[in-house]
């Protein structure tokens, strides 16, 4: 796995949109539909992922409870 | 003016009075009216001409500020140099100090009054502006942000504001407006003062040392070109063209224009918007559009197989069909064969009958009268025959005699000499002897 870590969420969305124009061709025999379709469905759950990410909700933090948060992530 | 019960003064305290103090206010304002009538010089800041009777801005240097203010009629009289009175201008007034006491329902408040203007170039700071503006362009640290990727998606956003200021709410409600919920950092900081400018520098440097942040946003609301000045510090504006992070600035209203707006990644006119930029996707039109894709991808797999599928049963089924399709013409073929059979048949009847007609009908006509005669001789000779059939004779009571072995008796004396004769009746022959 996977290729779709090494995408940001705008080069993932690209690449759906040039997959599904490529579908929509209807140019695609059936071997390249289905591979397009599976990195297609990768793509989709990456960025589904992302949006989750941003997604539970705002969280407000000062910036010394942020430093002070990331100098305890060695210790835990 | 009402008279008052004066009041006892502040024991141990020397100083003339208490006097009323709208007394001492009216005293104030005509000592103040007594002063020498001069000219001062500076730069024009906040700049407000309003609607009132009077137009009021402060005249301002680097040691010092007076607030001024001018009759509306005086200040109109200026004509097309009145146009020329704005924020950051270099004039030279004339006139006075003046004092309005107030009263009860009002404040009172200083003021140079105002009675004569020059306007006399560019402003200093507004010129010393300038001169920065033009030195980072030319160093090019407009550009370096500019160049920056700025993340559709950004999961950690910075923001560098004042604590209690409206703009951390637009920010919010621009965020909000994305339908966005990562994670905001603040780093909070004076945005007015003589202090802000070098808090605010720490604050953008300490967000960018942070590598969860993504994106940096510097709000702050409106106000006089002296209040924003603290973002047209060249410490300030260096750092923010050189971070690794895209700063996007939003200071002062849409017709402000500060130093950091030209050196950062974007500029906006408001912090709602400055938000909205921080996070360029829309995250609610993005679900809905990447479920569309995830069903638009769905379909195409499915009906690359389907459709595939029911090709090749078509292409499966098509030889049965084939000799279906021959079977049944074969079928209708025979069917016309003994249908065309049968009518052979009939029609070949058909004709045999007609000929056996005709050829009976041609037999009829070949008979004649010759054929008649011929019956009736011959019948005539055929009774002639019968007539002497040996066989009718006994019929009648005769009966023939021979002497056993067949040789006929036909006298009296040849069957004396024969003595064993046979007599032979119509229904059987008798053996009798001669006796004579």
């Amino acid at each position: 796995m996977s290729e779709a870590q090494q995408h940001t969420y705008e080069s993932a969305t690209a690449r759906i949109e040039e997959i599904i124009r490529r579908l929509d061709s209807g140019e695609a025999g059936l071997r390249e539909t289905l591979d397009l379709c599976k990195e297609g469905r990768e793509l989709v759950e990456f960025c589904a992922g992302e949006l989750d990410a941003v997604g539970q909700g705002l969280e407000e933090l000062r910036l010394d409870e942020l430093v002070a948060r990331l100098e305890q992530r060695p210790a835990e | 003016m009402t008279e008052q019960a004066r009041p006892e003064g502040i024991p141990g305290v020397e100083s003339a009075g208490p006097f009323a103090v709208g007394v001492y206010a009216k005293t104030l304002q005509a000592r103040m009216r007594e002063r020498a009538r001069v000219q001062l010089f500076g730069e024009v800041f906040n700049m407000r001409r309003g609607r009132g009777a009077k137009v009021y801005f402060e005249l301002r240097d680097g040691d010092g500020a007076v607030p001024c203010s001018m009759w509306r009629n005086d200040f109109e009289k200026l004509g097309p140099a009145a146009d020329a009175v704005v924020d950051g201008a270099q004039i030279v007034v004339a006139g006075g100090p003046d004092y309005y006491p107030g009263s009860r329902t009002s404040s009172p408040s200083f003021s140079f009054q105002v009675t004569g203007v020059r306007v006399a170039g560019e402003g200093d700071l507004l010129a010393q502006l300038d001169r920065l503006r033009k030195t980072l362009a030319a160093e090019g640290l407009f550009e370096p942000q500019k160049q920056l990727h700025r993340p559709l998606l950004p999961r950690t956003i910075g923001v560098v504001t004042g604590e209690a200021g409206k703009a951390r709410d637009d920010v919010l409600a621009g965020l909000h407006r994305r339908g966005w919920g990562g994670r905001v950092v603040w780093a909070f900081a004076p945005v007015q003062d003589r202090h802000a400018a070098p808090r605010i520098t720490q604050a953008l440097q300490d967000l960018a040392a942070i590598d969860e942040v993504e994106v940096i946003v510097v709000a702050r609301g409106g106000g006089s070109l002296a209040d924003l000045f603290a973002f047209c510090d060249e410490t300030l504006c260096r750092t923010v063209a050189l971070l690794r992070v895209p700063v996007i600035a939003s200071v002062g209203h849409h017709t402000d224009r500060t130093l950091i707006d030209d050196v950062a990644a974007v500029s906006c006119s408001t912090p709602t918007h400055a938000a909205e930029s921080a996070v360029p996707l829309h995250c609610t039109e993005a679900r809905a559009s990447v479920a569309r894709c995830a069903a638009s991808l769905q379909r195409h797999g499915r009906q690359a197989v389907v459709v595939r599928a029911r090709a090749l049963a078509q292409l499966s089924r098509a030889p049965a069909e084939h000799v279906a399709r021959h079977r049944a013409r074969l079928h209708q073929w025979l069917r016309e064969i003994r249908a065309a059979g049968r009518r052979g048949c009939d029609r070949r009847r058909t004709d045999i009958r007609t000929r056996a007609v005709v050829l009976d009908r041609k037999l009829g006509a070949a008979r004649g009268p010759e054929t008649e005669a011929r019956r009736a001789r011959v019948e005539s000779l055929a009774a002639a025959i019968a007539a002497h059939d040996p066989e009718r004779v006994i019929a009648r009571g005769y009966a023939v005699v021979d002497d056993r072995e067949g040789n006929l008796i036909t006298s009296a004396q040849a069957a004396r000499d024969a003595r064993a004769v046979r007599l032979f009746f119509a229904d059987a022959d008798v053996d009798a002897r001669i006796e004579e």
